[in-house]
């Protein structure tokens, strides 16, 4: 799911909780009132300061990303045609250095920061895509199959996720395909709990019980009355997911149990090590990767943390 | 619940660490809690006197232990603390590898070469006091010709053997059952008789439970706590002279980087590569006055092996190799566009020499250099006229495609731990690349699984070679491949060839040294030719040591050689510690500086809780 | 380990667990014998799951034993023998939970040592570098989270909140690379202070052999403190901003109570609630977390022994690590169910 996407989806939910059930009226009018509450959505969005500068950084790196291919190229990769000399410390020709076989190490951090956030975001949107699906139909059908499903999910609750992800990654080949499986079915559990819950709160109320007698389906209650109001609280999780994805991207990529002909930021500093740079104290070498990796991190949850603010403001998490 | 019990009493040595650890945690929670680690400095000099009046030398190993029963232990550490603590028949001579006294003094074999008789010297005690007899001998070498746990580690020395007996306590006698040239390289460690019989299940017993272990090697086994350190007495009295150091410790550490860390601080005096220093850490080590960097010729080769269609002895194919490796050209043509010296000069920096024959030419007497014409020169021109003639032609996009049109592509496998694999690995990918051939690099942390399967198109390979080549030119022949797809063989890379196996034997049934090394050099030529076995390096042995601790130390060989994982106990027993008190200095200003620390901490934690306190106020007053 | 753990902000603490026993006091006894019940059941689907889940890895275990070395196929059947490899899965399986059940967890391939022992011979290690983390970050992430919460929307807040963030955003790896470099190996003014990884230099006894440890294991334990804290210091912080909204703190500083008083004696036990919560399902997640913190610092620890144990693999070392791990979590999680209606004041016992 990209993060327009999500965005519209939400503030349609807003349009849902804040006005009752979206009554199916021309379709201008819906679209006026999608663009009003994606207005109002922005506006509380920007009080957070914090949300508004993780989000600027945010846009820079997915810029960064996006232009890798013509600000560096693949070309970066190439360690026949590698330009410098191994292990250059910092210099006017390689602001961050050189890596051990002589590439430029800013290049390579551009070029890593593509595989970063993509295995951030495909992984996150898996664990995400699980739990709210797991969520919902748990918490609509009620019964045996929302007790087999609960069951499941605590039981992946208490499974320590890193070392299940460890073990993922290495029972298959190694692959970054691999790497966002293992990050996506370890970590959705978390969603499916709270999903749920938001499911049965809105199923309780009445205009669902309306909404059944007027002859609605199952498929006709999740997807148009449930789906929209846990859709605020599924894209707050994904924000904060991503976040944690990146981190444990870096941290399977550290482990050596990433793909070792692609460059990421978890690789590179994985390459760093294996170098033999903690020794020599080149602390150049480990500083770039490690810092690109917190600060997306850190800006997604920012970013994260506003849009929960924002739409719960009882929570009070921010501010 | 059990077997925490047998642990816990059959245990001699240092054990009850558990409830002075519990202790620590305590007291280390409260140190941290309250800011300061101020009672380290003067514990940590107190800890110098200890070591300066023993002379302990630590070395840093990146390897567990994987067992400290010599009828189990495969991996090289644990082989290295064998050879200090036991006797084996043999050693080598540390100037160039020859064979010398080890356990036994002189060997004769009988005219028809079947019967082999040892004499066992008599000045070797076991450090009970026990005097180590040929008994010992003859019962090592029976237990594991009859006892299947016993076997696991060193059982291919015994195969060829019929009987083994002590006639008396100097006197061994191995009867073959064929010949055998190599029963004055046998790397057996010989145990106790009196220690060992009493030992009920060989497969378990790991000889970890009481120290110290009976041993009658230059040093002595007196402690070992799995994944931390492995620690060895000098045994004085040991026939050869005792060892300089009083002590010798081998610490483990996770990871090498962390080891030359350690050794950078004086935490250690040696440090091993596992298997080398990358170039970086050598280049770094360099500038430190104190350290020397040892930067010798290694005794491994570092191949690209092809996989030859693997099959069993009894003709079944195993896994699914690519069918165009069986064109020799095609062999040729990848290698021909590997550029060795590119790989010398940029992955392994200097520290190694350029692949040529199968055996490094530290083994001088066995190594072979391939003739100008037989020789596989980087030449990607001529790599492209072979892949061509062998009817692989380039399709639209540039790639090489097979009879079907398929285009090639190889799967390579790789060891996740190894960064020469990964490295050399993308220059692979980038010379194919031009020839038109693509590769998946294949990283695994274990890559035997699919190495026994045959499920791989090229392998990265490597073995350490023995002062007698035997078991590296073994694993090459047919007789190693596995009986069926379910035996597990002795091959390395399922080579089989007629010529090659004939040359085999007959350096094996040669008992003259010198027509042995030419028919070595034979199978080498044969199997440079096949191009199943390219040897792409020679990695230089890169370790370092401290100058400070350590004064002088042994190579092997001991012009240009290496330290660790010698074949022979020569570097550790001739080690001379130095005589400047070793790092003491270095401790005392760390000292300083932590007393300094402690007092910033303890000020620190003062001005916040002033800071706290005026806060407090500061709220009341609102 | 958090970085793949739950995400750090939300009211609900971490892993949104279920709540306690809303029907008061009678319930209690009824409401523990679920729990545990429950906990026993899982721990039962983890063992299943440690199980069948290393039996996926490819491979014959007796090729991955014998390490290419040499094997006659005597020899193979033998170690199948041995390692009740020839069995049936299900034979296997059952003979395996049998031998669970009496604290056998089999045999390790590389060290041929039972499993247990192994274990046993890490797991103190691991509790001592978790434990005096686990007290240290709990300690400081509840301090500071106070402090956030009560003076909420100032500078200082505002900073603590911010660190607390970015240091949860670190890499603990990373960090303990970093700390390695600069406080260890030395970066040219700063000289080494702290051991480069271990646990003991080895050979020290008595006192000098605790304070030996205690020096190996400042390193790791900041790091552990550094990216662990901040979580704690978020939930604290957010469960004391919805008790500050409450009536009864108004009254209470109607009735002239002084500031520090209202915040010491009742904001601060309610918000007690979901913060004890946290801090038990941390303290099981922290077991499994320190596999990264004990591979950078070297520390003999569970985390250390599963990584190499996995690169191996050493499949029933593995299984037993994993079910330790799961179990660890598991106990804290029943700990917590257990605990959370005698600190809710809500509830009355």
């Amino acid at each position: 799911m990209t993060a327009e996407k999500a965005e519209t989806t939400a503030s349609d939910a807003i349009a849902g909780t804040t006005e009752g059930p979206a009554a199916p009226g021309p379709r201008a009018l819906a679209r006026r009132r999608r663009r009003a509450s994606v207005a109002r959505f922005w506006r509380e969005f920007r009080r957070h300061r914090a949300g508004v500068f993780g989000l600027a950084a945010l846009v820079l790196f997915v810029l960064v990303a996006l232009t890798a291919p013509l600000t560096v190229g693949s070309d970066v990769e190439s360690v026949t045609d590698a330009p410098g000399r191994p292990l250059e410390s910092p210099s006017g020709q390689f602001p961050l250095g050189t890596d051990q076989f002589g590439r430029s190490l800013l290049g390579l951090l551009v070029w890593g920061s593509r595989v970063s956030l993509l295995v951030g975001l495909l992984a996150a949107a898996l664990s995400v895509t699980i739990g709210a699906l797991i969520g919902i139909t748990a918490g609509h059908f009620r019964g045996w199959y929302a007790t087999v499903m609960m069951r499941i999910t605590d039981w992946f609750l208490v499974m320590p996720t890193l070392v299940l992800a460890i073990v993922l990654a290495t029972v298959l080949s190694r692959s970054l395909g691999t790497i966002v499986l293992a990050i996506g079915v370890t970590t959705w559990p978390t969603t499916a709990r709270l999903v749920r819950a938001q499911t049965l709160a809105v199923e309780s109320r009445p205009y669902i019980e309306r909404a059944k007698a007027l002859g609605g389906g199952h498929w006709h209650i999740m997807s148009r009355h449930v789906l929209p109001n846990v859709m605020p609280l599924v894209l707050a999780q994904t924000t904060l997911i991503i976040s944690s994805a990146i981190l444990a991207e870096a941290t399977l990529a550290f482990l050596g149990l990433g793909d070792p002909t692609v460059v990421s930021w978890g690789g590179l500093l994985q390459d760093a090590r294996e170098a033999g740079s903690v020794s020599s104290g080149d602390w150049w070498y480990l500083m770039p990767p490690g810092v690109g990796i917190a600060a997306v991190a850190l800006a997604f949850t920012l970013c994260g943390r506003a849009v929960e603010a924002v739409l719960n403001p009882r929570l009070g998490v921010s501010r | 619940m059990s077997a925490h019990d047998q642990h816990g009493s059959g245990r001699t040595g240092p054990r009850p660490r558990r409830a002075r650890l519990l202790a620590a945690a305590g007291a280390a929670a409260f140190l941290l809690a309250s800011g300061a680690v101020t009672p380290s400095a003067p514990a940590a000099r107190a800890a110098d006197g200890d070591q300066g009046q023993k002379k302990v030398l630590t070395v840093a190993v990146a390897q567990s232990v994987d067992s400290l029963s010599p009828f189990l232990a495969v991996r090289l550490l644990s082989t290295s603390i064998h050879r200090l603590t036991y006797e084996y028949l043999t050693n080598y001579d540390p100037k160039d590898n020859h064979v010398i006294p080890g356990l036994a003094t002189e060997w004769k074999s009988s005219p028809d070469k079947l019967t082999w008789t040892y004499t066992i010297r008599s000045d070797s005690t076991w450090s009970d006091g026990e005097q180590a007899t040929a008994e010992d001998a003859a019962w090592t070498f029976n237990k594991m010709m009859t006892d299947d746990g016993a076997a696991t580690a060193n059982g291919s020395f015994v195969t060829n053997f019929e009987k083994v007996t002590a006639p008396s306590p100097t006197q061994l006698v191995i009867r073959l059952k064929k010949p055998q040239a190599t029963m004055t390289a046998l790397d057996v460690p010989i145990v106790p008789k009196h220690v060992w019989e009493k030992v009920g299940d060989f497969s378990k017993f790991n000889n970890d439970k009481t120290f110290p272990v009976v041993g009658n090697g230059p040093f002595v086994l007196t402690d070992y706590e799995p994944d931390s350190y492995v620690r060895l007495a000098a045994n004085k009295d040991y026939w050869r002279g005792a060892p300089k150091f009083d002590e010798l410790v081998f610490r483990y550490y996770k990871d090498q980087d962390a080891a030359v860390a350690a050794l950078r601080k004086g935490e250690v005096s040696f440090v091993a590569g596992s298997p080398s220093l990358t170039p970086a850490q050598a280049a770094s080590l360099k500038e430190d006055e104190n350290i020397h960097v040892n930067d010798a010729p290694g005794r491994r080769f570092y191949a690209l092996a092809t996989n030859p269609g693997a099959r069993a002895k009894d003709g079944t194919e195993i896994g699914d190799g690519h069918p165009s490796l069986l064109d020799q050209r095609v062999r040729h043509a990848l290698f021909m566009a590997v550029d060795r010296k590119a790989i010398v000069d940029k992955v392994f920096q200097g520290h190694a020499v350029e692949g040529e024959g199968y055996i490094p030419p530290r083994f001088s007497q066995y190594f072979f250099e391939p003739s100008a014409e037989q020789e596989l020169a980087y030449d990607p021109a001529e790599a492209t006229r072979l892949l061509d003639e062998a009817g692989y032609r380039k399709n639209a996009d540039g790639k090489r495609v097979d009879k079907d049109g398929e285009p090639l592509n190889y799967r390579v496998l790789c060891h996740a731990t190894d960064p020469n694999d990964k490295a050399v690995g993308k220059y692979l990918q980038e010379w194919w690349g031009e020839l038109g051939i693509s590769m998946t690099l294949d990283c695994r942390d274990n890559v035997t699984d699919p190495w026994l399967a045959g499920e791989y198109d090229l392998a990265f390979d490597g073995w350490s070679v023995n002062p007698d080549p035997d078991f590296v030119l073994s694993i090459h022949t047919c007789a190693a491949l596995p009986a069926t797809p379910k035996d597990t063989g002795a091959t390395d890379n399922f080579i089989c060839d007629e010529k090659y196996d004939e040359l085999y034997a007959r350096q094996l049934g040669e008992y003259d040294a010198g027509k042995r090394t030419e028919i070595v050099k034979q199978m080498q030529s044969r199997l440079y030719d096949l191009g199943y076995m390219n040897v792409m390096a020679y990695p230089n042995a890169v370790e370092a040591y401290r100058k400070d601790h350590i004064e002088s130390i042994t190579t092997m060989p001991s012009s240009a050689g290496n330290i660790y994982g010698q074949d022979g106990y020569w570097s550790w027993w001739s080690a001379v510690p130095a005589d400047s008190g070793d790092s003491s200095g270095d401790s005392s200003s760390t000292a300083v500086v932590i007393w300094v620390a402690a007092g910033g901490a303890v000020l620190v934690g003062l001005a916040v809780l002033f800071a706290l306190r005026r806060r407090a106020s500061a709220d009341e007053r609102e | 380990m958090s970085e793949v753990a739950s995400a750090p902000a939300g009211p609900a603490p971490a892993g949104g667990r279920a709540a306690g026993p809303s029907r008061g006091r009678r319930a209690y006894p009824r409401y523990v014998a679920g729990k545990l019940a429950g906990a026993v059941v899982s721990l039962f689907a983890v063992l299943v799951t440690s199980f069948f889940l290393f039996r996926m890895i490819p491979g014959d275990p007796v090729k991955f034993m014998t390490g290419g070395r040499p094997v006659s196929a005597e020899q193979i059947a033998v170690y199948r023998r041995e390692f009740g490899l020839d069995l049936p899965l299900w034979r296997q399986f059952t003979e395996y939970c049998g031998k669970a059940l009496t604290g056998d967890l089999g045999t390790s391939y590389q060290f041929r040592a039972p499993v247990v022992d192994r274990i046993t011979e890490a797991l103190p290690n691991t509790l001592l570098l978790t434990g005096t983390a686990f007290v240290l970050y709990t300690a400081l992430g509840a301090f500071l989270g106070t402090r956030s919460a009560w003076r909420h929307g100032r500078l200082g807040d505002r900073l603590n909140t911010g660190l607390a963030l970015t240091l949860y955003s670190v890499p603990s790896f990373w960090l303990g690379l970093l700390l390695i470099i600069v406080l260890s190996v030395g970066v040219d003014p700063i000289p080494g202070l702290f051991p480069t990884g271990g646990m003991e230099s080895g050979g020290e006894e008595g006192f000098a052999y605790v304070v030996d440890v205690a020096h190996h294991l400042v390193l790791p334990v900041v790091t552990l403190v550094a990216v662990e804290y901040g979580q704690t210091l978020l939930v604290t912080r957010s469960a004391l901003l919805d008790e500050m909204g409450g009536d009864y703190l108004t009254t209470a500083r109607a009735k002239g109570l002084r500031d520090d008083l209202v915040r010491r004696r009742h904001a601060v036990p309610n918000a007690l609630l979901p913060t004890v919560t946290l801090v038990f399902v941390n303290l099981g997640r922290t077991v499994a977390g320190v596999i990264l913190v004990e591979t950078v610092f070297s520390w003999p620890g569970l985390g250390g022994l599963f990584y190499q144990a996995l690169s191996v693999p050493d499949l029933p070392l593995v299984q037993g690590l994993f079910f330790v791990f799961a179990a660890a979590v598991i106990l804290m999680n029943t700990l917590a169910d257990l605990l959370y209606p005698l600190f809710d004041p809500r509830v009355g016992r």
